[in-house]
């Protein structure tokens, strides 16, 4: 393997990674703030997915867009996509959570809550949408566009890359520096105390909810456009993220992100020195490892210690 | 409707017939009121390959709703649904929901993997399966008491596809399975024929839940292939064949009976284009008889017969026209031994078995996308020696 193969891969591993931290947010954010496995997070993932080709769909982009058409596209994608995870996670968490919060129910109570949800979903998308795999309208010739050390990009690269980099440093900003940051890091670290200071957790468990949904909704759409889209295409990217945010410390963003990339990259790694049935064989030995010398994950649990 | 009111008082009088049959003496002497007879399908009627099974189930529906309305029979025929997803982990239950319901024979099951777990359960229940779309060769070696193949087997697809390849000058080819039962064993035979005839290979296995077909791509561009066979199924190749375009690869490209469906032209896109198929299935629009099924296909179902679509349909003609002969008496045994011993004329071409139960004939057909449409270029042989 020459230095230019390693990177090769290297980037595309990055690609894959970065999907898989921005999906891994969801399960943190909602862990740091809920102590709560939300597996319903791949629907949310797979309902962004579904989002963006409404939109598109409906859009009809033209056969040779310009420039601007194809941004334009992408970002009505996006904004689709953003809108029916966000929706999808705002009712999950009302309907599916929040009697359960009500009623104190015990922690497994909760799990099985979000599995069933997860297979609610994904079976009602199935009797929606049909159970076919979709391709996503495309938004833009994909065409190689640029080279760094070697290796050249595609535009779809690109911009799960580039959307990866911006919604990551978003969700960083939005933890550690808003008034939401705030009341997100102070419900995980200890909600009684957070009510008695005046934070209203339904409200942040709610929009904690939102913020998830409208990054795993783009990564949805991302994925859809890298892939397509399908019923069930939350089921593997939702458990690796999950594996990546346990990898980098449940309920720490920073740690989801560094799950997520370093997952990518393992994966990526195996897949072209061993090859693709060996796939998750790499990647969940690296979580086996890691957790066996750090069983909080690679930068610690919960929320609040990452500010 | 009134034939479906017809049909729900005709199940229990029908199994009530059956129970019977040792004690029976046929007091009312037939007319229009006949027995039912059920025909399960089994195959995936859910889950990422689901169109295989529609495309085989229409062809089902088909043959039993033409004998029912021909009139030509004194007997009725109705369909039960055995979905399996195409996946082995479900075949038994579905196998056993098809033995419970009282089939008296079964169309499938459609895939190897599901009808190596399932064909057992048929035998013990003396039950005919009749595939019309299993293709692994060793599925009629392992002596399934009831299993019937109606479609050349992979072994010839594999050499096939090895001949094709050769004949188009290929030095380097890199063979892709989806790790399942029929991937594999087409990959197996293609592989063997191929090295046999001087043609390097990199075998690559990825499993048929990947998402992510960036890695193989590479793989494959970087190996300096001339061409690229890839066995599995549509769900797959779609996504598999839009990476290798972005990776830049420009070789050959085939795929399996398992890829030759309409749902690849519209999941590969711009990339489907160019991509060769392989398939035990016979380009029907070519003469008088296949067109006509074309037509009535298509005004039933709104949409042309897919792949195994017209296999399907003279599996279940065959069945048919076995249980008729039988006529009320008839029990699942009777029809298997009937089936073995059989021929029939069908659509797609004639379906007879040797002694194991493999089907009697050859036949690999070879296909092309182009212009966002499947193209048939004729017989293998033909193709290769012109």
């Amino acid at each position: 393997m020459t230095i230019n193969d390693i990177w090769d891969v290297f980037v595309l591993g990055m690609v894959l990674g970065s999907l898989y931290a921005v999906i891994a947010i969801g399960y943190t954010l909602v862990y740091g703030v809920l102590q709560l496995l939300n597996f319903a997070h791949s629907e949310v993932f797979m309902a962004g997915g579904f989002g963006g080709l409404i939109v598109l769909t409906l859009v009809e982009p033209v056969a040779a867009p310009s420039g601007v058409q194809s941004v334009g596209y992408v970002l009505l994608g996006m904004a689709g996509g953003a809108a029916l995870g966000g929706t999808v996670a705002y009712f999950l968490e009302k309907v599916a959570y929040r009697p359960l919060r009500r009623r104190r129910a015990p922690r497994l109570v909760f799990l099985i809550t979000a599995i069933g949800a997860s297979f609610f979903l994904y079976n009602l998308a199935g009797k929606i949408f049909g159970r076919n795999a979709v391709p996503m309208p495309s938004a833009y010739e994909n065409k190689r566009v640029l080279t760094v050390f070697g290796t050249s990009l595609n535009i779809t690269q690109l911009l799960i890359l580039g959307s990866a980099v911006v919604m990551l440093l978003g969700v960083d900003y939005v933890v550690n520096r808003t008034k939401l940051g705030s009341g997100i890091r102070a419900v995980a670290q200890d909600p009684e105390v957070a009510s008695l200071m005046g934070v209203d957790i339904d409200k942040v468990v709610s929009r904690t909810f939102v913020l998830g949904g409208l990054m795993g909704g783009v990564a949805g759409f991302l994925f859809g456009t890298n892939v397509q889209v399908f019923p069930t295409m939350g089921f593997l990217p939702g458990v690796t993220a999950f594996a990546a945010a346990v990898l980098g410390g449940i309920g720490n963003v920073r740690g989801a992100m560094l799950g997520g990339l370093l997952l990518g990259v393992v994966e990526a790694f195996t897949v072209d020195l061993v090859g693709d049935e060996w796939r998750y064989v790499g990647a969940f030995a690296v979580l086996v490892l890691v957790l066996m010398f750090r069983p909080t994950g690679i930068l610690g649990e919960r929320v609040a210690r990452a500010a | 409707m009134l034939t479906k009111r017809l049909v729900k008082f005709a199940i229990p009088f029908a199994v009530g017939a059956l129970a019977l049959t040792a004690c029976s003496d046929d007091g009312d002497g037939g007319g229009g009121d006949g027995s039912t007879f059920k025909i399960a399908y089994q195959g995936p009627l859910s889950g990422d390959n689901v169109q295989l099974g529609v495309n085989m189930v229409n062809g089902v529906k088909l043959a039993i709703q033409e004998a029912n309305e021909s009139g030509d029979y004194d007997v009725e025929f109705e369909l039960v649904e055995a979905d399996d997803g195409g996946e082995p982990g479900k075949a038994t239950a579905a196998a056993q929901s098809a033995i419970d319901a009282g089939v008296i024979a079964v169309v499938g099951p459609a895939f190897s993997g599901a009808a190596e777990v399932a064909a057992p359960n048929y035998a013990e229940a003396g039950i005919a399966a009749l595939t019309p779309s299993a293709t692994r060769p060793d599925l009629t070696e392992k002596g399934f008491a009831t299993f019937l193949r109606g479609v050349p087997n992979d072994a010839e697809q594999g050499k096939a596809i090895s001949d094709f390849f050769v004949s188009e000058g290929v030095t380097k080819a890199v063979v892709i399975d989806d790790t399942g039962d029929y991937a594999a064993g087409l990959a197996d035979v293609a592989q063997s024929h191929l090295e046999e005839a001087g043609v390097e290979v990199v075998r690559e296995s990825v499993p048929d839940d990947t998402v992510d077909h960036s890695g193989i791509a590479r793989t494959v561009t970087e190996s300096g292939a001339e061409a690229v066979a890839y066995t599995g199924y549509y769900a797959q190749a779609g996504p598999l064949a839009v990476k290798l375009k972005e990776a830049g690869y420009e070789g050959l490209a085939l795929g399996g009976d398992g890829v030759k469906d309409p749902q690849f032209l519209s999941l590969a896109g711009d990339a489907a284009e160019g991509w060769y198929f392989s398939c035990p299935c016979r380009d029907l629009s070519t003469d008088e008889k296949g067109q006509d099924f074309i037509d009535r296909y298509t005004a039933e179902f709104d949409a042309e017969p897919g792949t195994y679509s017209p296999e399907a349909y003279d599996a279940t003609q065959m069945i048919i026209e076995a249980v008729a002969e039988l006529g009320d008496g008839a029990d699942a045994k009777s029809v298997y031994e009937a089936l073995a011993a059989g021929t029939h004329e069908g659509v797609a071409k004639t379906l007879s078995f040797t002694e194991t139960g493999e089907y009697n004939g050859s036949g690999i057909y070879l296909y092309q996308a182009t212009g966002g449409a499947i193209t048939a270029l004729g017989n293998v042989t033909d193709v290769v020696g012109g």
